[in-house]
Protein backbone atom coordinates (compact mmCIF):
# COMPACT_ATOMS: atom_id res chain seq x y z
CA UNK A 1 0.00 0.00 0.00
CA UNK A 2 2.99 2.66 1.11
CA UNK A 3 4.58 1.55 -1.85
CA UNK A 4 1.95 2.10 -4.01
CA UNK A 5 1.22 5.39 -2.60
CA UNK A 6 5.49 6.46 -2.83
CA UNK A 7 4.59 5.63 -6.57
CA UNK A 8 1.63 7.51 -7.56
CA UNK A 9 3.17 10.71 -5.79
CA UNK A 10 6.47 9.41 -7.73
CA UNK A 11 4.07 9.54 -11.00
CA UNK A 12 2.40 13.07 -10.17
CA UNK A 13 5.45 14.85 -10.02
CA UNK A 14 6.38 15.53 -13.54
CA UNK A 15 9.11 15.47 -16.23
CA UNK A 16 11.00 19.16 -16.58
CA UNK A 17 10.33 18.49 -20.57
CA UNK A 18 6.56 17.62 -19.83
CA UNK A 19 5.98 21.48 -18.65
CA UNK A 20 4.05 23.33 -21.47
CA UNK A 21 2.06 26.28 -21.04
CA UNK A 22 -0.04 27.74 -23.66
CA UNK A 23 1.40 30.71 -25.94
CA UNK A 24 -1.10 33.08 -23.89
CA UNK A 25 -0.01 32.20 -20.51
CA UNK A 26 3.79 31.43 -21.15
CA UNK A 27 7.20 33.60 -21.10
CA UNK A 28 8.55 33.06 -23.68
CA UNK A 29 6.37 33.91 -27.27
CA UNK A 30 6.92 33.08 -30.52
CA UNK A 31 9.54 33.92 -32.80
CA UNK A 32 9.39 37.61 -34.41
CA UNK A 33 8.31 36.82 -37.49
CA UNK A 34 5.69 34.51 -36.76
CA UNK A 35 4.18 37.43 -34.60
CA UNK A 36 4.64 39.94 -37.62
CA UNK A 37 2.85 37.65 -40.10
CA UNK A 38 0.03 37.19 -37.52
CA UNK A 39 -0.30 40.94 -37.05
CA UNK A 40 -0.65 41.34 -40.11
CA UNK A 41 -3.01 38.68 -41.23
CA UNK A 42 -5.04 40.25 -38.77
CA UNK A 43 -5.15 43.69 -40.56
CA UNK A 44 -5.68 42.39 -43.60
CA UNK A 45 -9.23 42.38 -43.53
CA UNK A 46 -9.96 45.68 -42.02
CA UNK A 47 -7.39 47.88 -44.56
CA UNK A 48 -9.30 45.82 -47.90
CA UNK A 49 -13.16 46.28 -46.87
CA UNK A 50 -12.52 50.24 -46.12
CA UNK A 51 -10.05 50.62 -49.59
CA UNK A 52 -12.89 48.49 -51.45
CA UNK A 53 -15.64 50.76 -50.87
CA UNK A 54 -15.80 53.65 -53.55
CA UNK A 55 -17.11 56.83 -52.48
CA UNK A 56 -20.92 56.83 -53.03
CA UNK A 57 -21.39 59.24 -55.88
CA UNK A 58 -25.26 60.60 -56.26
CA UNK A 59 -27.01 63.45 -57.85
CA UNK A 60 -30.49 64.58 -57.30
CA UNK A 61 -33.11 63.45 -59.62
CA UNK A 62 -33.53 65.40 -62.40
CA UNK A 63 -37.06 65.56 -62.10
CA UNK A 64 -36.81 67.53 -58.99
CA UNK A 65 -37.62 71.03 -59.33
CA UNK A 66 -35.25 73.40 -58.50
CA UNK A 67 -36.57 76.40 -56.36
CA UNK A 68 -36.68 79.72 -57.22
CA UNK A 69 -34.03 81.39 -56.21
CA UNK A 70 -33.53 83.30 -53.02
CA UNK A 71 -31.47 86.58 -52.33
CA UNK A 72 -28.96 86.38 -49.38
CA UNK A 73 -30.85 89.19 -47.32
CA UNK A 74 -33.61 87.25 -47.73
CA UNK A 75 -32.59 84.33 -46.44
CA UNK A 76 -30.92 86.30 -43.71
CA UNK A 77 -34.36 87.64 -43.37
CA UNK A 78 -35.89 84.46 -42.76
CA UNK A 79 -33.46 82.54 -40.18
CA UNK A 80 -32.32 85.66 -38.56
CA UNK A 81 -35.14 87.81 -38.36
CA UNK A 82 -37.45 85.74 -37.28
CA UNK A 83 -35.93 84.31 -34.36
CA UNK A 84 -34.96 87.64 -33.74
CA UNK A 85 -38.76 89.42 -33.54
CA UNK A 86 -39.62 86.50 -31.58
CA UNK A 87 -37.16 87.04 -29.04
CA UNK A 88 -37.80 90.70 -28.90
CA UNK A 89 -41.95 89.90 -28.45
CA UNK A 90 -41.56 87.32 -25.84
CA UNK A 91 -39.50 89.55 -23.96
CA UNK A 92 -41.41 92.69 -24.38
CA UNK A 93 -44.69 90.15 -23.08
CA UNK A 94 -42.44 88.65 -19.88
CA UNK A 95 -41.57 92.32 -18.88
CA UNK A 96 -44.68 94.43 -19.65
CA UNK A 97 -46.71 93.51 -16.43
CA UNK A 98 -43.90 94.67 -14.06
CA UNK A 99 -43.63 97.73 -16.56
CA UNK A 100 -46.95 99.07 -16.04
CA UNK A 101 -48.56 97.35 -13.39
CA UNK A 102 -48.53 99.76 -10.73
CA UNK A 103 -49.96 97.76 -7.71
CA UNK A 104 -47.04 97.87 -5.20
CA UNK A 105 -48.75 95.89 -2.63
CA UNK A 106 -49.26 97.17 0.66
CA UNK A 107 -46.81 99.90 1.79
CA UNK A 108 -45.48 100.79 5.37
CA UNK A 109 -47.61 103.54 6.88
CA UNK A 110 -50.60 102.81 4.83
CA UNK A 111 -54.26 102.74 5.96
CA UNK A 112 -55.14 99.20 5.36
CA UNK A 113 -57.82 100.16 2.77
CA UNK A 114 -58.22 96.72 1.15
CA UNK A 115 -60.16 93.50 1.68
CA UNK A 116 -59.07 90.88 4.72
CA UNK A 117 -56.83 88.75 3.75
CA UNK A 118 -56.88 85.34 5.56
CA UNK A 119 -53.83 82.80 5.10
CA UNK A 120 -55.06 79.15 5.98
CA UNK A 121 -58.53 80.19 6.39
CA UNK A 122 -61.47 78.14 5.78
CA UNK A 123 -62.43 77.99 2.28
CA UNK A 124 -65.09 81.14 1.59
CA UNK A 125 -63.03 83.06 3.57
CA UNK A 126 -64.97 85.41 6.19
CA UNK A 127 -68.37 85.38 5.00
CA UNK A 128 -68.13 81.46 5.15
CA UNK A 129 -67.05 81.81 8.65
CA UNK A 130 -69.58 84.10 9.75
CA UNK A 131 -72.06 81.76 8.39
CA UNK A 132 -70.60 78.39 9.62
CA UNK A 133 -69.48 80.25 13.43
CA UNK A 134 -72.16 80.04 15.88
CA UNK A 135 -73.19 76.97 18.46
CA UNK A 136 -72.41 74.39 15.69
CA UNK A 137 -68.84 74.62 16.74
CA UNK A 138 -68.88 74.16 20.50
CA UNK A 139 -71.62 71.71 20.37
CA UNK A 140 -70.90 68.88 22.82
CA UNK A 141 -67.88 70.93 24.35
CA UNK A 142 -67.95 73.07 27.33
CA UNK A 143 -66.58 76.15 26.29
CA UNK A 144 -63.32 75.41 24.41
CA UNK A 145 -59.77 75.87 26.22
CA UNK A 146 -57.95 78.65 23.90
CA UNK A 147 -54.34 80.32 24.92
CA UNK A 148 -52.67 82.99 23.39
CA UNK A 149 -51.90 86.37 24.16
CA UNK A 150 -52.36 90.13 22.28
CA UNK A 151 -50.22 93.10 21.52
CA UNK A 152 -50.54 96.38 19.83
CA UNK A 153 -47.62 98.83 18.66
CA UNK B 1 -54.66 104.75 -6.92
CA UNK B 2 -55.10 101.40 -7.45
CA UNK B 3 -52.63 99.56 -5.39
CA UNK B 4 -51.15 99.59 -2.36
CA UNK B 5 -54.30 98.63 -0.61
CA UNK B 6 -53.54 95.30 0.04
CA UNK B 7 -50.24 92.52 -0.18
CA UNK B 8 -49.62 92.02 -3.94
CA UNK B 9 -48.38 88.82 -5.40
CA UNK B 10 -44.66 88.78 -3.92
CA UNK B 11 -46.14 89.92 -0.37
CA UNK B 12 -48.50 87.39 -0.29
CA UNK B 13 -46.38 84.35 -1.12
CA UNK B 14 -43.68 85.27 1.52
CA UNK B 15 -46.69 84.88 4.17
CA UNK B 16 -47.72 81.73 2.48
CA UNK B 17 -44.01 80.15 2.94
CA UNK B 18 -43.22 81.03 6.00
CA UNK B 19 -46.78 79.48 6.80
CA UNK B 20 -46.17 76.16 4.63
CA UNK B 21 -42.61 76.15 6.53
CA UNK B 22 -43.93 76.49 9.96
CA UNK B 23 -46.71 73.43 9.23
CA UNK B 24 -43.70 71.18 8.64
CA UNK B 25 -41.41 72.74 10.94
CA UNK B 26 -43.88 71.44 14.10
CA UNK B 27 -47.10 70.03 13.58
CA UNK B 28 -49.50 72.53 14.26
CA UNK B 29 -51.58 74.55 11.53
CA UNK B 30 -51.38 77.88 10.83
CA UNK B 31 -53.46 80.51 10.09
CA UNK B 32 -52.90 84.61 9.46
CA UNK B 33 -55.75 87.04 9.26
CA UNK B 34 -54.86 90.47 8.22
CA UNK B 35 -57.50 92.89 8.10
CA UNK B 36 -60.17 94.80 10.12
CA UNK B 37 -61.47 93.33 13.13
CA UNK B 38 -64.79 93.39 13.47
CA UNK B 39 -65.65 94.54 17.07
CA UNK B 40 -63.93 93.37 19.96
CA UNK B 41 -60.67 92.17 18.73
CA UNK B 42 -59.78 89.02 21.17
CA UNK B 43 -63.82 87.44 20.31
CA UNK B 44 -63.54 88.02 17.01
CA UNK B 45 -59.93 85.89 16.63
CA UNK B 46 -61.44 83.40 18.71
CA UNK B 47 -64.47 83.23 16.59
CA UNK B 48 -61.72 82.97 13.36
CA UNK B 49 -60.20 80.34 14.97
CA UNK B 50 -63.29 78.53 15.70
CA UNK B 51 -63.93 78.29 12.11
CA UNK B 52 -60.58 76.66 11.28
CA UNK B 53 -60.64 73.16 9.99
CA UNK B 54 -58.90 71.69 12.84
CA UNK B 55 -59.13 74.77 16.22
CA UNK B 56 -57.92 72.51 18.50
CA UNK B 57 -54.25 71.99 16.99
CA UNK B 58 -54.39 75.63 15.20
CA UNK B 59 -52.76 78.76 15.76
CA UNK B 60 -54.45 82.18 14.26
CA UNK B 61 -52.17 85.26 13.97
CA UNK B 62 -54.60 88.43 13.74
CA UNK B 63 -53.18 91.47 12.36
CA UNK B 64 -55.07 94.52 12.43
CA UNK B 65 -52.84 96.99 10.34
CA UNK B 66 -55.62 99.65 10.75
CA UNK B 67 -55.88 99.57 14.85
CA UNK B 68 -52.58 98.39 15.32
CA UNK B 69 -53.58 95.64 17.06
CA UNK B 70 -52.15 91.64 16.96
CA UNK B 71 -53.55 88.98 18.48
CA UNK B 72 -52.57 84.98 18.91
CA UNK B 73 -55.16 82.29 19.69
CA UNK B 74 -53.69 78.75 20.11
CA UNK B 75 -55.99 75.42 20.35
CA UNK B 76 -55.83 72.98 23.39
CA UNK B 77 -53.68 70.83 21.82
CA UNK B 78 -51.20 73.91 20.19
CA UNK B 79 -51.16 74.83 23.48
CA UNK B 80 -49.36 72.51 25.18
CA UNK B 81 -46.48 72.90 22.89
CA UNK B 82 -47.16 76.31 22.92
CA UNK B 83 -47.38 78.26 25.63
CA UNK B 84 -48.47 81.66 26.24
CA UNK B 85 -45.04 82.83 26.95
CA UNK B 86 -43.47 81.55 24.12
CA UNK B 87 -45.95 83.17 21.86
CA UNK B 88 -45.43 86.54 23.94
CA UNK B 89 -41.64 86.05 22.70
CA UNK B 90 -42.86 86.11 18.89
CA UNK B 91 -45.71 88.66 19.39
CA UNK B 92 -42.68 91.12 20.73
CA UNK B 93 -40.92 90.06 17.44
CA UNK B 94 -43.67 91.10 15.51
CA UNK B 95 -44.52 94.33 17.10
CA UNK B 96 -41.04 95.51 17.07
CA UNK B 97 -41.48 94.27 13.61
CA UNK B 98 -44.52 96.04 12.27
CA UNK B 99 -43.34 99.50 14.32
CA UNK B 100 -40.82 99.54 12.03
CA UNK B 101 -43.36 99.06 9.17
CA UNK B 102 -42.69 95.88 7.98
CA UNK B 103 -45.88 94.03 7.85
CA UNK B 104 -44.76 90.84 6.13
CA UNK B 105 -41.44 90.00 7.32
CA UNK B 106 -43.36 90.97 10.98
CA UNK B 107 -45.76 88.47 9.77
CA UNK B 108 -43.39 85.83 8.54
CA UNK B 109 -40.47 85.91 11.56
CA UNK B 110 -43.76 85.40 14.28
CA UNK B 111 -44.97 82.47 12.37
CA UNK B 112 -41.17 81.05 12.19
CA UNK B 113 -40.70 82.04 15.61
CA UNK B 114 -43.79 80.47 16.50
CA UNK B 115 -43.06 77.30 14.76
CA UNK B 116 -39.74 77.27 15.89
CA UNK B 117 -40.93 77.51 19.85
CA UNK B 118 -43.73 74.81 19.01
CA UNK B 119 -41.62 72.05 17.51
CA UNK B 120 -40.54 69.56 19.29
CA UNK B 121 -38.40 66.11 18.67
CA UNK B 122 -40.43 63.42 17.48
CA UNK B 123 -40.85 60.55 19.81
CA UNK B 124 -38.92 57.25 19.54
CA UNK B 125 -42.16 55.43 18.22
CA UNK B 126 -43.02 58.47 16.10
CA UNK B 127 -45.75 59.43 19.62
Amino acid sequence: MAARLRDRSLLAKPAPWAVRYPVRVTNHPPSLRVRRAARALALVPAVVVTSAAGAAYAAPPETWDNGPDVSTVYTLLVLGGIPLALLLLITLLVYLPSMTGRDKGYQPGQAWRGEAEWFGGPRGGLEAADAQSGPAVTDGLSTPVRGGTSGRW
Amino acid sequence: MAGGDTFDDAQRSVVDKAIRDAETMCRLEFSVFVGRSEGETRPFAERLHSTLAAPERSVLLLVDPAARLLEVVTGSQAMRVLNDSEVRLAVLTMQSAFANGDLVGGIAQGVRQLAEHARQPLGRHGT
